[in-house]
């Protein structure tokens, strides 16, 4: 597989071989810093932060440790709240079922509204989050 | 101060057991970027596994533990160092460039920008989602962080099935090691997994360089450097907290250590990063199964000309780091987490194999998604590289060391790997694809590029720089 020794071609198509690299290179680096956010307006990630505001009043009123209940809208966005109600309420653990003693109701957008029969409200700590009792819970 | 105390004792312990395991000399840039890298990771890896222990332990008083790991392991050093011989670096190439002095200077300030250019997208990224970016950074990774730090001695309460997109399953290098960053400073802080998400970046583009250099020279090592620091993908998820890009410099760790030398000591570092990529995510057990049945396949493949690669002092200075870290998976997974959802129905699992449509949809994805994982625009590096390939002029490497050989097999057999789990996934097929096949070949792709730089022919300087 040996090749012969380098030309003057040879040499210019390597040359070639490295500027065509560095060009395409440079244009996807280009690329990074155009989707790179706007240092002028930078503003911290809004929803995990106001997840983290939104759940604050209520941990006061959770045991420490242990399962409660979440009832919350359904589908992706619903999903994306219970995800973020988790995270901000670990070490406690967040199930989303309505059968516990204690349930977190979580409203973010328009209706539909979670299904809330059965449930009797605790406290209504505003910004969508309610503290419910279910006294029917196993 | 104390947070201070535990990051200098991080590294240092990282550097510890890489001078124990390899006793670099520090004679060029390369070297001091190798030893830099590895030391950081590894000390990353170290303080996770500190941590871990001592939460299961109910240890407290971690920054003692810290200072004692550092102690013992200097201890370690000065003990070994007067035992070990010498390492046998398979480093040969020259440290001077064969190209003419302007294109070398223009590669180094290519670099340079494509540097500055990921070190601005990446810092403004975590600046902006200082929980990380996109839904695995705060739904399974800081989540996990949080019920190690909060929890205390009740942590296992959140490696429950009751969450079940939080992956319970998942290994805990970066948990770990965010969670220990936090017991140090007494609180909380949104800086720490991004700081050490940053860190794996760097210090993944630090270790590609600096072993391309010791290897290769200056040349790759620069063109090399560009093309991961050019992959807006890496960057991005470097930045996003989340588990790939530390998995991706383990996997170049072993790769690269295997290439650099085949002393003991060097395996046992090659060994420790392979219980480090184990512990990082799943994919690296997988990784592991790999590499060791593309050793097994090398060393069968040469029978006739030389029975081993590797002696069995080389194999157990390999191997017991790998089994430290596997029995600890192994009893993480056994004892605290609920099964992985992937391999929970056999049935189902049999009839999705016996699906030919599923296949070749795989492979459509993996086709096109070779082009665009990395989101280069407007040329994929993934052409780049060949393309630089075919217009070197040069001599062509000798035949492949078995090392090299072995190294390539593993990332073909992982990929493998990765597909068969595509074609048993219980999750929708398609959704399964969009949302993670870019970042599996993200973790593959220092390694391929540190690869694909060995086997670039080689310079001829006396003909190329007039």
């Amino acid at each position: 597989m040996n090749e012969s020794p380098a030309s003057g071609h040879s040499s210019a198509r390597t040359i070639a071989g490295i500027v065509l690299f560095m060009v395409g290179s440079l244009l996807s680096s280009l690329r990074l810093t155009q989707t790179a956010p706007d240092p002028t307006h930078l503003q911290a990630d809004e929803i995990t932060e106001k997840a983290e505001h939104r759940f604050s009043a209520l941990k006061s009123q959770l045991p420490s440790r242990g399962v409660v209940g979440y009832d919350g809208e359904s589908g992706n966005a619903g999903t994306e709240d219970y995800y973020l109600a988790q995270y901000a309420l670990a070490p406690l653990v967040v199930e989303r079922s309505k059968n516990h003693r204690l349930v977190i109701v979580s409203v973010t957008t328009e209706p539909p509204k979670p299904d809330t029969s059965g449930l009797e409200l605790v406290k209504n700590f505003g910004n969508g989050v309610a503290l419910c009792s279910n006294k029917d819970a196993k | 101060m104390t947070l201070l105390l535990a990051v200098i004792s991080c590294v240092v312990a990282g550097y510890f057991l890489v001078a124990l395991g390899w006793p670099l000399r520090y004679r060029s840039v390369y070297e001091w970027l190798l030893g830099a890298s590895l030391s950081v990771g590894f000390g990353i890896g170290v303080f996770s596994v500190i941590f871990f222990l001592a939460l299961v332990a109910g240890l407290t008083h971690l920054l003692v533990l810290d200072l004692g790991l550092v102690a013992l392991l200097a201890g370690c050093l000065w003990f070994w160092r007067t035992r070990l011989s010498s390492v046998h670096a398979r480093a040969a190439a020259g440290m001077r460039s064969p190209l003419p002095q302007w294109l070398d200077r223009v590669v180094m300030a290519c670099l340079g920008l494509a540097l500055a250019a990921a070190f601005y997208a990446a810092i403004l990224r975590s600046i902006v989602h200082p929980h990380g970016e996109g839904w695995d950074a705060f739904a399974i990774w800081n989540l996990h962080a949080r019920f190690l730090f909060r929890g205390g001695a009740h942590w296992r309460d959140g490696f429950s099935s009751l969450i079940p997109w939080s992956h319970p399953d998942y290994p805990l290098l970066l948990p770990s090691a965010v969670a220990h960053f936090w017991t140090v400073l007494g609180h909380e802080s949104t800086a720490v997994p991004a700081i050490i998400g940053l860190a794996f970046t760097f210090c993944t583009v630090g270790l590609l360089c600096g072993s391309l250099g010791v290897l290769r020279g200056r040349i790759c090592a620069l063109l090399g450097g560009l093309a991961l620091l050019s992959t807006p993908l890496f960057v991005e998820q470097g930045a996003s907290q989340y588990a790939d890009v530390p998995l991706s410099f383990f996997f170049l760790a072993v790769i690269a250590l295997i290439q650099l030398a085949d002393g003991r000591g060097a395996l046992f570092l090659s060994g420790l990063a392979a219980g480090f990529a184990v512990w990082t995510k799943n994919e690296g057990m997988l990784f592991l199964c790999a590499l060791t049945a593309a050793h097994v396949i090398e060393t069968i493949r040469r029978r006739t000309v030389q029975p081993k690669i590797y002696n069995t002092a080389q194999l157990m200075a390999f191997g017991i780091p790998v089994a430290v870290f596997v029995a600890l998976v192994v009893w993480l997974k056994h004892s605290i987490a609920f099964p992985n959802e992937i391999f929970s129905d056999p049935q189902t699992m049999l009839q999705k194999a016996l699906s030919p449509n599923r296949y070749w949809a795989i492979i459509q994805w993996f086709a096109k998604d070779f082009l665009r994982f990395g989101e280069w625009w407007p040329i994929p590096s993934t052409l780049l590289l060949p393309a630089l390939y075919f217009l070197t002029a040069g001599e062509r490497s000798k035949p492949a060391s078995p090392a090299f050989r072995a190294s390539v097999l593993t990332l073909f057999l992982t990929l493998a790997g990765y597909f068969a789990i595509y074609v048993i996934t219980p999750y929708d097929l398609y959704w399964h694809l969009r949302f993670s096949l870019n970042r599996l070949f993200l973790q593959l792709w220092p390694s391929t590029i540190f690869l694909f730089f060995l086997a670039l022919p080689h310079w001829r300087p006396e003909k190329v720089s007039k």
